[in-house]
């Protein structure tokens, strides 16, 4: 990758032939898009049947599954540099310490925790054996 | 800038600062992803308070989401799968020395993601009659709970700023394509065109996520 000098050598010792060597084809493109075509049918009907608790991490496991496909594929991760690579997976480190530290807050909220006039967490989700009623659904 | 001449590319592609043009395209390709990696940080601030919110009215989030319009959501998400897949043929091509071939996937790329504010638009006329609306603008005479504006206020901004996201895509790509018509990207140099085409990828992994946790609850 080391074309150094002035100009004066011949061009076809000059242009590098990057990080792809191997020849490229479109194929890979079609099977993704085929494949996000049917993620996108199942998460439709498993969505419309309405699998109860099971609905949500269902839909998310498809919607991961189609990101990594494009991710990978339509935007060259699978051949791309480590440096890259590292960017991206470090961003999806923190929006997963975003959510998992905001939803943990939310869901263990109990009322003496909950300062007064909070808009929410006031009259729900008590810890286990501190009142007997159990919060609604 | 014989320099550019001697690799066979056009001028002011390779800048003097840069040693080789695969360092260029690598330092490129890193500030994109750094760009990309602020873009899905941006939307992740909006999917945790959706979730903080579903967690807190989960009856009415489920509600409100059956009043919306699935059939078009899912047209929509089928548009923006085939939009990426056109802009991924588009570096394809101009990989291959297509440059025709590249311009007409961006063409239709563009015509994708037309059509998608088009339905999209459509959704929103039927909400502001129907007052589904954000805040204190919620009229909507069907789902009358407490969490349902908020529903529709996180509905309005997460659908708002990706559609914001699809038309700075839209103006990104026709000025990559007035650029591939130029001949301006071949197989020795091709980044430009490959950098809007992860812009668009990113619009298309948002709403990959939107589309179930709105429309599917």
């Amino acid at each position: 990758m080391s074309e150094s000098g002035p100009s004066g050598r011949p061009s076809q010792t000059l242009h590098p032939h990057r990080h792809d060597e191997h020849p490229h084809s479109a194929v890979p493109y079609y099977a993704v898009w085929i494949a996000l075509v049917f993620f996108t049918a199942l998460t439709y009907f498993t969505g419309k049947a309405h699998l109860g608790s099971w609905a949500l991490p269902i839909a998310l496991t498809i919607a991961c599954t189609k990101s990594a496909l494009v991710a990978l594929i339509f935007m060259h991760l699978k051949d791309s540099s480590g440096t890259t690579r590292l960017v991206f997976g470090t961003s999806l480190v923190f929006v997963g310490l975003l959510l998992f530290f905001t939803v943990a807050d939310v869901a263990t909220r109990f009322t003496p925790a909950t300062p007064a006039g909070a808009p929410f967490g006031t009259e729900r989700s008590q810890p286990e054996g501190l009142l007997e009623h159990e919060m609604p659904e | 800038m014989s320099h550019e001449a001697d690799l066979g590319l056009a001028p002011g592609i390779l800048g003097h600062h840069f040693s080789s043009l695969a360092r260029q395209n690598e330092a490129m390709r890193l500030g994109m992803w750094l760009f990309l990696a602020t873009e899905i940080l941006l939307f992740a601030g909006l999917f945790t308070g959706y979730a903080v919110y579903r967690f807190e009215f989960p009856e009415a989030f489920k509600e409100c989401s059956r009043h919306l319009e699935l059939t078009a959501g899912t047209v929509n998400t089928l548009v923006l799968i085939t939009s990426s897949l056109t802009v991924a043929l588009a570096i394809h091509y101009a990989r291959s020395n297509r440059p025709k071939a590249a311009a007409v996937c961006l063409v239709l790329t563009l015509a994708f993601a037309l059509a998608f504010l088009g339905i999209k638009a459509i959704e929103y006329t039927a909400h502001f009659h129907e007052k589904s609306l954000p805040g204190k603008y919620y009229a909507f005479e069907e789902v009358k709970v407490p969490g349902a504006a908020m529903f529709f206020s996180l509905y309005f901004l997460m659908t708002g700023l990706h559609g914001l996201h699809v038309v700075v895509g839209m103006s990104v790509l026709s000025w990559i394509l007035w650029r591939t018509l130029q001949g301006r990207y071949n197989e020795r140099y091709y980044t430009g065109l490959e950098l809007g085409g992860l812009y668009w990828h990113l619009v298309d992994l948002v709403w990959i996520f939107l589309y179930p946790l709105l429309y599917l609850i």
